[in-house]
């Protein structure tokens, strides 16, 4: 998710929960932004969506985690009743937590997106040819997802190449331009921007992955009741209809909060279970 | 000015509210105080009206500027000058609000009226508007794109002014916006225009302390020396100078990036206070 979507969902989420008064877990694995700004920016929109939803104001906490490890042991402190969670994270936190996806974002009529990796044209073919090379990207804070997931199970990442995680998106297409890395790998909404970015060699994409769901909200299920989940799903779906709502959907590109069907997450559990 | 106000609009720090700039402007207390003003007076007097001036001198100047037709007056930065200042001095946000919507209508009206070649009049339009968006979410990431135009304009045409000011927003600027895809925000090209900017003009302590905060932002170990003595330098600067009504809010900056360091890590403390050594 990008961070400008996952900041408003965060803010959204700790809007909804805000009588509950407990801490709220939001996790952006490899996000290029540090705690001080994300909080600050959740806080900003979260006033909005306070009055929207009629919460009462500054009526709760949030802790925010761009490392995985941080991550993990937030959620195992603060065992939180809802969380913002990347696919990832989810995948892997699900039992134990008794997670259950709440809203997806809908961004441009689609609630998935794929991943693609790019390299400079005529450089590569296909994957088989990257083995060995460098790969880049800020998606691969979350290795064991873009292994299980989006190749789904048919690379061994760490040993088929040279992993140069970044937070920096832009950075990393750069060392691909300028020869640093062999191939970048990019989220939807990354791929989707290269054009404006006007790098000196043309690049090209040799991987696209299969269509993975966009990741939203999510309930701890032993620790919400289902009315507690249906109120919070119900709010979130009505968010970007809301006049004031409709403009924090807009500036971040988000046309709606889709009420999750949770069956299009059991193929992602299907390969996160397999080897 | 610093930057504080653009900054502090680039962390989207507040309600996503307010579509627009608000119109109306501040009043002023004890204006049958003010010396009379003429429109040649006020331009030969325009680099003396900044932060080492009292406040009731500046909103003097600004209520004559408010009435004024003067073409020179008009199409020169002081305006927008004066509203900056009083802005950044002012306590209420909705005031503040209004102060810098006026220093941003007040540059419009320079441009407009052939000031567009005054890298002075695009500067601190760029400032004015970060002040003003600074607190309404939806506005700011509007204008993010005005920003760095405006900021880019002034760098061309007066690179040098405010010790370096539209070098020094600029990076602050990349380093605090959104990154790509989303927004303009780039480390790299923060860093190589705060290096620069640090470079050129080393008196100013806010040059020292942008670069200590995007060399803290690339997370590296090896930097860390680095951002040490760039803060313990822009201190000792800010200590030294005489920077008049902006030492206050450039002082919380120092002390509110200490205390960033402080808690992303306990063994850090100790080196810089060595660093001030």
């Amino acid at each position: 998710m990008n961070k400008t979507r996952f900041l408003l969902l965060a803010s959204l989420l700790a809007s909804f929960t805000a009588t509950a008064s407990e801490t709220l877990v939001v996790c952006y694995p490899g996000g290029p932004v540090n705690a001080k700004d994300a909080n600050g920016a959740m806080s900003a929109m979260l006033r909005v969506v306070e009055r929207v939803g009629q919460w009462q104001e500054n009526s709760f906490t949030s802790v925010f985690a761009t490392k995985l490890a941080d991550c993990r042991q937030q959620m195992a402190e603060k065992k939180p009743k809802f969380a913002i969670t990347s696919l990832g994270l989810y995948l892997e936190l699900r039992a134990a937590h008794n997670l259950l996806p709440l809203v997806q974002p809908k961004i441009k009529g689609q609630t998935s997106e794929q991943y693609r990796v790019v390299v400079q044209k005529d450089k590569f073919k296909s994957l088989n040819e990257l083995k060995g090379k460098t790969l880049g990207g800020t998606v691969l804070e979350e290795p064991a997802f873009i292994g299980k997931i989006v190749f789904a199970g048919q690379y061994d990442l760490a040993n088929d190449f040279v992993l140069k995680p970044s937070n920096q998106p832009i950075r990393a297409l750069r060392g691909l331009d300028k020869g640093e890395l062999d191939a970048v790998i990019l989220n939807e909404q990354q791929y989707g921007a290269l054009a404006a970015l006007k790098l000196e060699n043309p690049v090209e994409a040799i991987f696209t992955s299969e269509a993975i769901p966009l990741m939203g909200v999510v309930a701890d299920g032993a620790n919400t009741t289902p009315e507690e989940r249906g109120r919070f799903g119900k709010a979130l779906a009505g968010m970007c209809s809301d006049n004031e709502g409709k403009k924090l959907c807009d500036l971040f590109g988000v046309e709606a909060f889709a009420v999750v069907n949770p069956a299009v997450f059991e193929p992602m559990a299907k390969l996160w279970g397999g080897k | 000015m610093r930057t504080r106000p653009l900054f502090a609009a680039l962390l989207l720090a507040s309600a996503a509210g307010c579509a627009v700039l608000p119109k109306d402007h501040v009043q002023f207390e004890r204006l049958a105080d003010c010396p009379r003003q003429t429109a040649a007076h006020l331009i030969a007097q325009q680099n003396q009206l900044g932060p080492l001036s009292d406040t009731h001198a500046l909103a003097c100047a600004l209520t004559f500027l408010r009435e004024s037709n003067d073409p020179a007056l008009r199409r020169s930065s002081l305006g927008s000058h004066l509203c900056l200042h009083l802005a950044e001095r002012e306590a209420d946000p909705k005031k503040r609000d209004k102060l810098a919507a006026e220093g941003v209508a007040f540059a419009e009206t320079a441009l407009a009226q052939g000031g567009e070649k005054d890298g002075a009049v695009h500067y601190y339009l760029a400032t004015n508007l970060g002040l003003a968006v600074r607190e309404h979410i939806t506005l700011a990431m509007k204008n993010l794109a005005r920003l760095e135009t405006e900021m880019k304009q002034a760098l061309a045409l007066s690179p040098d002014i405010d010790h370096g000011g539209p070098l020094r927003i600029l990076g602050t600027l990349y380093l605090k916006a959104p990154a790509w895809p989303n927004g303009i925000g780039d480390r790299d090209k923060a860093l190589e225009l705060l290096e620069k900017v640090v470079a050129k003009h080393p008196e100013h302590p806010l040059n020292h302390l942008f670069y200590a905060q995007a060399l803290w932002e690339e997370g590296d170990e090896d930097s860390l020396s680095q951002v040490k003595s760039e803060f313990a330098l822009g201190e000792k600067l800010l200590g030294e100078g005489d920077w008049g009504y902006s030492r206050g809010p450039w002082k919380k900056e120092f002390d509110e990036f200490e205390q960033e360091m402080g808690e992303a890590g306990s063994g850090r403390q100790q080196p810089l206070a060595q660093a001030r050594k």
